[in-house]
């Protein structure tokens, strides 16, 4: 199988975003192209320079992109619209990718927009019941998997408001977040019970907004004259979910089998990270990914959270955008939203939220069904 | 009354605390040999041999309890909290999402568990829905 380092190199050198809000009136061609603009300032370039696009949304409709890039110049590009459910965003950013370590072109767009609302999954259209009328609704899933874990490893309430209460204060100085303000432990458990142990904050809002990252060869670096930091792509894995064994849930067990290629498609383990941005859509994942993901020893990811390893400034920050939790979750943007942090944190451009150091991160994606995928970032 | 999900499961002899005593229509793969729930019309999940090659098997409703918990909030048209979910083993190695009768004071992890058709009303009509309840009363 020939993976993305045996191709020619990809660099990130563009990236935007419309900020992710709560379900509102304003227009998806704002939100979109408020990103792209922002990701062609950002690359020094125009939208003429971009060959083609791949656009990552579920809920707006089909040709999103198509009617959206028609307010920006009528180029011709090529325009691929992409759905991949919560992971629409990263698959739109895989493919981009992909085109140019292909060598078809040289400047690829990965644009996520998506309103919420109008998203509609075809497990209901399967033909098959489930005997739960919950089975279909991963919150269930991932709150069993948290009462089992409490009884199994000693996780506490405590231990999923934490991790929420990092991710919102990340988020506190992330302009583009959903949510602003810094959270307490104490905040975190005395919002609204949603299920067993889990709290509203413990949980991604639903919303909208907009997210962008152009990539290019290295023959286009040159040619357009790029001067920004250049961060290489250096892997791009996805898989799918296998029957679950035992009590492991199968997007987990996908999530740990995406992470061991990715790392081997890079050329690096995980000791190598400094900065991860995860599907935390519940707190929860957060704890299971940073185990799978060997960031820690297995069955000791709340006690890693404790000491502070994943906080930023510890061993490897995880989530210092405020990850779905608190940065948000439009959807078809996450995935790209999560590019766009890792590029300004390895380009050191990230702030107030910078992790000291950061020079290998890495961004993961859970999409409905189950899908896992994962990018490995360079500064070089 | 109907039961809501035929596909699913079948009435059973006997009477639960709650309802009549459910079977659950599993599908036996002729080709690889493996158990999966539901039958459905599409063939084995496992091995994807043709639908003609797999055979009904009716289950006899009994689980393993593995976890649950209460739900608090509306979050499907469908439910009204609070209500319990939870997860159990219907079969070696098969484990369900399933819904629970009742309030969790009565429930404990490795318990086992038992379908019952339950009535609810589904758009106005009444249909008995299947929920797992303690199978052996408490002494």
């Amino acid at each position: 199988m020939t993976v993305l380092r045996d191709m020619r190199p990809v660099y990130v050198v563009g990236v935007g975003m419309h900020r992710y809000q709560f379900a509102s009136d304003t227009n998806y061609i704002h939100m979109g192209l408020t990103a792209l603009r922002a990701a062609l300032k950002d690359a020094g370039l125009a939208f003429p320079d971009v060959e083609s696009a791949f656009v990552g949304c579920t809920g707006i409709g089909m040709a999103a992109g198509r009617i959206l890039f028609s307010h920006i110049g009528w180029t011709g590009l090529a325009v691929t619209q992409v759905e991949n459910a919560s992971a629409s965003g990263s698959s739109a950013f895989q493919l981009a990718c992909l085109e140019v370590a292909s060598g078809r072109r040289e400047v690829s767009l990965a644009l996520g927009v998506d309103k919420f609302g109008d998203q509609v999954r075809a497990v209901a259209k399967e033909g098959v019941n489930k005997l739960s009328d919950t089975a279909t609704i991963p919150l269930v899933k991932y709150a069993l998997l948290a009462e089992y874990l409490k009884k199994e490893k000693g996780l506490t309430a405590e231990d999923l408001a934490l991790v929420a209460s990092k991710n919102h204060t990340n988020a506190a100085d992330n302009p583009f977040a959903q949510f602003q303000k810094p959270r307490s432990v104490a905040d975190v458990l005395a919002s609204k019970p949603v299920m067993g142990d889990f709290t509203s904050l413990m949980c991604t809002p639903r919303g909208e907004g907009a997210a962008a990252a152009i990539v290019c060869s290295e023959q286009a670096l040159k040619r357009l004259q790029i001067n920004g930091i250049p961060v290489r792509v250096l892997s791009s894995t996805l898989e799918s979910e296998r029957p679950q064994v035992g009590r492991e849930m199968g997007s987990v067990a996908v999530a740990r089998s995406v992470a061991q290629r990715t790392y081997h498609e890079a050329g690096i383990t995980a000791d190598d990270l400094q900065v991860v941005e995860l599907h935390d859509a519940f707190a929860i994942e957060e704890l299971l990914y940073t185990e799978t993901f060997g960031l820690c020893k297995t069955g000791e990811g709340h006690f890693w959270l404790r000491d502070g390893a994943s906080r930023i400034g510890g061993q490897c920050a995880v989530n210092p955008s405020g990850g779905l939790i608190a940065q948000g979750h439009p959807l078809g943007p996450t995935g790209v939203g999560q590019i766009h942090e890792i590029v300004q944190q390895l380009r050191g451009q990230a702030g107030p939220r910078q992790q000291p150091d950061a020079r290998v991160g890495m961004a993961h994606m859970i999409g409905l069904g189950t899908i896992a995928i994962a990018h490995v970032l360079r500064r070089d | 009354m109907e039961l809501e999900k035929a596909d699913l499961c079948a009435i059973g002899a006997g009477q639960g605390a709650n309802g009549p005593v459910l079977t659950l229509r599993a599908g036996m793969c002729g080709a690889c040999g493996q158990l999966h729930f539901p039958i459905t019309a599409y063939g084995c999940p496992r091995c994807g041999a043709e639908p003609g090659r797999v055979a009904e098997q009716a289950l006899d409703g009994r689980a393993t309890l593995l976890s649950f918990a209460t739900i608090h909030s509306r979050l499907s048209p469908l439910i009204t909290p609070p209500c319990v979910v939870g997860e159990a083993e219907i079969a070696p190695g098969l484990i369900e999402e399933i819904m629970l009768a009742g309030d969790e004071s009565q429930y404990a992890d490795g318990m086992t568990v038992r379908a019952v058709g339950v009535e609810i009303a589904r758009g106005g009509t009444a249909v008995l829905a299947c929920r797992f309840e303690p199978a052996e009363a408490a002494p």
